[in-house]
């Protein structure tokens, strides 16, 4: 269980996360929407201990992450796998070694065996060919297939899906979403899903939480979004508006 | 329901808190970036000694930091060693007409000052620039947030290789900047004053302390500048704007340290020097 119990953070003064408190039960995958700079992505980065927050604490299976010193920190993380919204994949490593890196820092299997790993990692995102290619060589599809790779390649219990569709076709989009719902049935993986593509995260995620300007203002199932009469919420779930755009 | 009372500040109580703090601002700033450089110092440190020796970086980083400087150290010192040894000679021969001490004491002055610290601050100008350039990129890529997150350390991953390579060889170049250097002032010596090799060779003005004080200065000023340019690049924010800044301030800092280490280095090794 992932409990962010009332989080909040400011930049240079100005608040950009208020008062959050979110729960996501074990297995389950939560769906994180907003509108562009609500703090979605900084909470992500809060919840995995990448960022300090001002006050307020986050606890993964009863740990307080931001109490937990640099080494405890890093076995945490070999629990947890991340898909970054702009790839970062290593530029000075080819994509072999992009996905190899997580195991290899594990340090449990031997070369034999991560190459194997690889191989059919790169296979599973339809990818098999493009091993000794650098990320510069790498079309915005096949960068966020490499780093999605990554992110699960050691099979963690827990998943961060930072927009994981985000610039891609509908078709490698719904691959994408495949993977993720493949995932979440076979593991049981505890997820959040940051997404503007609603139809995506409707078909993967149990449980749904809505940011603007840095606060909750919607979290419930999907029966309870269906039925959310906030209009903001409403517009985001509908995917349309009744304002002008600069309005 | 009361009134606040309105008490009216003086403007010159206004004026000194600003005056203070527009003063005590960047001190504050100047030492909390002291701080936070000594603390990635030490971790770099315990990360050495602990962590696991990636050897195919350290060389990569060998590499950059010693053979693509190689052309750099022997034009700026060779070019040094050439201008300092034709003033110095005009001088001599104006004061004393004397050239025969000219090379000892040029050789004294190369391997205590001149040659670990401007080969320091030839490496400052292009490795710190690079380091700082490099994994500023990688911050605002998000690449190390990924590294973070894989369980890597980025003290551990990207300043240690650093660290160690530009340390190994900062002692390396400045033993080849004092060759580099003496050769071409042995050189001018020879083309401007008539003045044979053999006299300009001269050892007679070394004790051990010369070439001691030098490495130690040469392995301090390796050790500052890749931890000065990695905080630099590691605490870059605001996306490539952020790199520019993190490039410069990597390169003043690095510069900075140097001059500062020469100072504290040369200051401890007359005492150290006074007491034996």
């Amino acid at each position: 269980m992932i409990v962010v119990d009332n989080i909040s953070k400011s930049h240079l003064g100005r608040p950009v996360l208020e008062n959050v408190s979110i729960e996501i039960p074990e297995g389950t995958n939560l769906g994180l929407i907003g509108p562009g700079g609500a703090g979605k992505t900084l909470l992500l980065k809060i919840i995995c201990g990448l960022v300090k927050p001002d006050s307020g604490k986050v606890t993964i299976g009863g740990i307080d992450v931001h109490k937990l010193g640099a080494t405890q920190l890093a076995d945490l993380r070999f629990r947890i796998g991340m898909l970054f919204q702009n790839y970062a994949l290593f530029d000075f490593m080819n994509v072999a070694d992009n996905i190899a890196f997580p195991l290899r820092q594990e340090g449990t299997l031997g070369e034999l065996e991560i190459a194997e790993r690889v191989k059919k990692a790169l296979h599973d995102i339809s990818l098999s060919t493009i091993g000794n290619r650098f990320p510069n060589e790498l079309s915005g599809g096949m960068k966020k297939r490499v780093s999605f790779a990554r992110a699960v390649i050691r099979q963690p219990p827990i998943l961060f899906y930072d927009d994981p569709t985000a610039g891609l076709d509908p078709v490698i989009s719904s691959k994408i979403f495949i993977l993720l719902r493949t995932m979440q049935q076979e593991r049981g993986t505890t997820a959040v899903t940051i997404s503007h593509d609603i139809g995506g995260i409707k078909e993967i995620c149990d449980f749904f939480a809505m940011i603007d300007r840095g606060q909750i203002i919607f979290h419930g199932n999907r029966d309870a979004i269906e039925r959310c009469e906030i209009p903001l919420v409403m517009q985001f779930w509908r995917g349309f508006s009744d304002d002008d755009l600069d309005g | 329901m009361s009134a606040e009372p309105h008490i009216e500040q003086p403007q010159t109580t206004s004026a000194a808190h600003n005056l203070l703090a527009s003063v005590g601002e960047p001190i504050l700033m100047i030492a909390r970036t002291v701080r936070e450089i000594f603390e990635m110092f030490s971790l770099t440190l315990y990360y050495v000694v602990r962590g696991r020796k990636r050897w195919p970086a350290i060389f990569e980083q060998m590499y950059d930091v010693g053979n693509r400087s190689i052309l750099f150290i022997a034009v700026t010192l060779g070019f040094l060693g050439m201008i300092l040894i034709f003033q110095a000679g005009n001088q001599a021969l104006q004061i004393t007409g004397d050239l025969q001490v000219l090379g000892g004491l040029f050789l004294q002055l190369l391997l205590r000052e001149f040659a670990p610290t401007i080969a320091a601050m030839m490496i400052a100008t292009r490795v710190a620039t690079g380091m700082a350039a490099q994994i500023g990129s990688m911050v605002v890529t998000e690449q190390v947030d990924a590294l973070q997150m894989c369980a890597a350390q980025p003290v551990d991953y990207l300043v240690v290789p650093r660290f160690i390579a530009c340390t190994i060889m900062m002692v390396i170049l400045t033993i080849f900047a004092v060759l580099v250097a003496y050769v071409c002032g042995a050189f001018t010596a020879y083309m401007a004053f008539n003045l044979n090799p053999r006299t300009f060779i001269d050892l007679g003005f070394i004790t051990w302390f010369d070439p001691i004080i030098g490495l130690v200065k040469a392995f301090a000023y390796g050790m500052a500048i890749p931890i000065i340019a990695c905080h630099a690049g590691l605490n870059v924010f605001g996306g490539s704007e952020g790199v520019g800044r993190a490039t410069t301030q990597a390169v003043v800092n690095a510069s900075l340290a140097v001059v500062i280490l020469d100072f504290i280095i040369s200051g401890l090794g007359y005492v150290v020097l006074g007491l034996l």
